[in-house]
């Protein structure tokens, strides 16, 4: 198969899902093309990010709408994985979920031609070669995920998806009137939809005018700031990733705020060269205003799918100051922390399948004492949390490192002094949540032991193995000619 | 688009802003499509295919997604009008405030014609500030329709045009977008018996 038609392949398979899933008979049936969709789905998504991966930025394949670049491959496998897992883990989630927004019969069906038409457009965002198309994708991934938000249909649910649709909408109107600011600035680049390519940007920006592509960026990135949620702009954040479903959680956390930051990064990349400092200014005090926000929040008794949103928030601010600072350490590092936060963070979500099942009061309470009458849920609880603070030898201390380092290596010494205390504060906040979740007292199972706990716990065991690889390839990641392409171009 | 023009969107947005019935505030979102849809039409000229879609914006701005939101409306019965946070007075000195400031705040965005380029922010604004204080969840939706009308306008001001592909795939997803924003605004007045979003206030830390 050639580039082009693995890659309309791998959006028309989730699309083809979409709308094949709708009249299934019974849930089973639903349930059954779920699993060959997402696997036949992942395969092709996976082939294409290794095709990414191998390419050197400038013999990157393209096609009409697409670039198989580096760093589109980097969050394609993530994307790919984590919406595999997450279909794979949806239906130990459905059997329990009952009548929510849809009536009870029909759950299954729209439930998954929603979650195959978010993937789709999660898909499409990394493979994307031009501004414009991205934001179209964006728009799209925000109707699709909204439904699966207020999936519950709970009042709480329905708040939070309201909350999401609203803010996230409004942002990225802030962001399409960037979008037509910077057509205008890039007016002699070239003409029609190719004007906003990546690449045609990055070689007219020099020539835009500074004042008017400044406007442009700030536009652009804080309307992506709402949908990434980046403080101060992260209010339907919390709510929403704690009302989801959890596999719905873990795509919104796991692979949609990363694909948004990847979007933002390119859009860096790309005018740099007519913004200079101003832009990585810009990504840096979003990203020391999140760590500020959500530390706090880390400390705090909160239930177990609130406190992995904040953590959600804590991470996206790591990951602009890795792409502000935008040394090679700090480059390798941001690689590095979006794969280990993205496996952990979905594990952690999909924790919360058996936790809520056996400890439904988990949902509004921190969980307590889980080691002591769920061995595997708390064994899975602890490969995610202690991996999201940052303990020693996982990916993300190491990532951190590197951050914090290359932030050093572009003289703003202090910007990563004040980020290493409030990453510390941050860990030391999780890894008390994780004590007290799995040695406190006063936890007492409200069910008898779930199903859903062992394959949750296989899930985990995968993760540990995939987190320890990624440790150990994490000190070939600097100098690399992967880190280099991510260095240069972004994509 | 002449500058007339543009202060008649900036009042209509005002409107919105104002009015307490939903369906005033729809007339006036409808209008503001109209108003654009027009200049749109006559900027597109004798091109063929910028003409064609200019008309078929203008009859799903301001016809298909009014009346979409007017049927949302009739499904949604109110027993009275839901009590605003804030008095009239203050509502429109916040929305004069915030347009005031985004236009100040905006630096030359590069357009031939400043009224729009000045017209485009204050609309964006006005419509983040609209979502902000209004209670209903119908007029929320609304306040995202004024913004969205605000950069139509930069938009249709932009010398040749925005690419035909864009306006229509912005034209997409703002359907999308609206049609789910209307099947909340629907579940939510199922749930809490109003689309007083106020009412929903159980997420806090």
């Amino acid at each position: 198969m050639t580039d082009s038609a693995l890659a309309f392949a791998a959006l028309a398979l989730p699309l083809a899902a979409a709308l094949l899933v709708v009249p299934m008979p019974t849930p089973g049936a639903a349930d059954l093309l779920n699993r060959v969709a997402s696997a036949l789905t992942a395969a092709i998504a996976l082939v294409l990010a290794a095709i990414a991966l191998a390419a050197a930025p400038e013999t990157a394949a393209r096609g009409g709408w697409y670039v198989l670049d580096p760093a589109g491959g980097v969050f394609l496998a993530l994307v790919a994985v984590v919406g595999l897992a997450s279909a794979w883990v949806s239906p130990a989630y459905l059997r329990h979920a009952g009548r929510g927004w849809f009536s009870a019969r029909g759950s299954h069906s729209w439930y998954y031609a929603a979650f195959y038409l978010f993937w789709s457009a999660l898909l499409a965002l990394p493979l994307t070669d031009n501004l414009a198309l991205a934001w179209l994708l964006l728009e799209a991934t925000t109707a699709a995920s909204a439904l699966l938000v207020a999936f519950g249909g709970s009042r709480n649910a329905l708040e939070a998806g309201w909350k999401y649709v609203v803010l996230t909408t409004l942002g990225l109107a802030v962001a399409l009137f960037g979008i037509v600011v910077l057509f205008v600035a890039a007016d002699g680049a070239a003409s029609g939809l190719d004007r906003l390519d990546w690449g045609v940007l990055a070689r007219g920006a020099a020539a835009m005018p500074p004042q008017a592509t400044l406007a442009a960026f700030v536009l652009i990135v804080a309307g992506l700031a709402c949908k990434i949620g980046w403080a101060p702009v992260h209010n339907w954040l919390p709510d929403a990733h704690s009302e989801a479903p959890p596999p719905v959680s873990a795509m919104l956390s796991a692979a949609l705020l990363p694909t948004v930051l990847l979007i933002a990064w390119r859009t860096e990349l790309a005018l740099e060269p007519a913004l200079g400092d101003a832009a990585r200014s810009l990504l840096i005090g979003f990203g020391l205003l999140s760590l500020a926000i959500a530390v706090p929040f880390l400390w705090r008794p909160l239930p177990w799918k609130r406190l992995l949103a904040y953590s959600s928030l804590e991470h996206m601010g790591i990951l602009a100051l890795g792409i502000g600072f935008g040394t090679p350490l700090a480059i390798a590092g941001v690689v590095l922390h979006v794969a280990g936060h993205g496996i952990a963070k979905a594990l952690g979500f999909y924790v919360a399948i058996p936790l809520l099942r056996r400890y439904p009061a988990a949902a509004g309470r921190p969980a307590r004492g889980v080691a002591r009458d769920s061995p595997q849920t708390a064994a899975a609880m602890s490969v995610s949390l202690a991996t999201l603070a940052g303990l020693p030898p996982s990916p993300i201390f190491v990532s951190e490192v590197m951050i914090l380092l290359g932030g050093m290596d572009a003289g703003l010494t202090a910007v990563s002094a004040i980020a290493a205390v409030l990453l510390a504060l941050g860990f030391l906040g999780l890894a008390h949540a994780l004590l007290s979740g799995l040695l406190g007292e006063g936890g007492r199972p409200q069910r008898p032991p779930s199903r859903t706990a062992r394959p949750v716990a296989r899930l985990a065991g995968a993760a540990a193995v995939a987190l320890l690889a990624l440790s150990a390839i994490a000190y070939a990641l600097p100098g690399s000619d992967l880190v280099e392409a991510l260095t240069r171009s972004g994509g | 688009m002449s500058a007339a023009a543009i202060a008649v969107l900036i009042a209509l947005g005002f409107g919105v802003m104002a009015v307490r019935r939903r369906s005033l505030a729809t007339l006036l979102v409808a209008a503001q499509a109209l108003l654009l849809g027009v200049a749109a039409l006559s900027s597109a000229g004798g091109h063929r295919a910028g003409f064609l879609a200019a008309g078929l914006i203008l009859l799903v701005r301001a016809f298909a997604l009014p009346l979409l939101l007017a049927l949302t409306r009739r499904r949604t019965p109110e027993p009275g009008l839901v009590a605003p946070a804030t008095t009239v007075v203050s509502r429109t000195l916040v929305a004069t405030v915030v347009a005031l400031l985004a236009v100040a705040a905006t630096p030359a965005l590069g357009l031939a014609d400043p009224a729009a380029e000045h017209g485009a922010v204050a609309l964006l604004g006005l419509g983040i500030a609209i979502v902000a204080m209004r209670r209903p969840a119908l007029l929320q939706v609304l306040g995202i329709l004024v913004a969205e009308n605000g950069i139509y306008l930069l938009a249709i001001s932009v010398p040749g045009g925005l690419p035909i592909v864009i306006e229509l795939g912005v034209l997409f997803d703002l359907v999308l977008v609206v049609t789910v924003a209307a099947a909340f605004t629907q579940k939510i007045h199922g749930e809490v018996g109003t689309g007083d979003t106020d009412l929903l206030r159980g997420l806090r830390d």
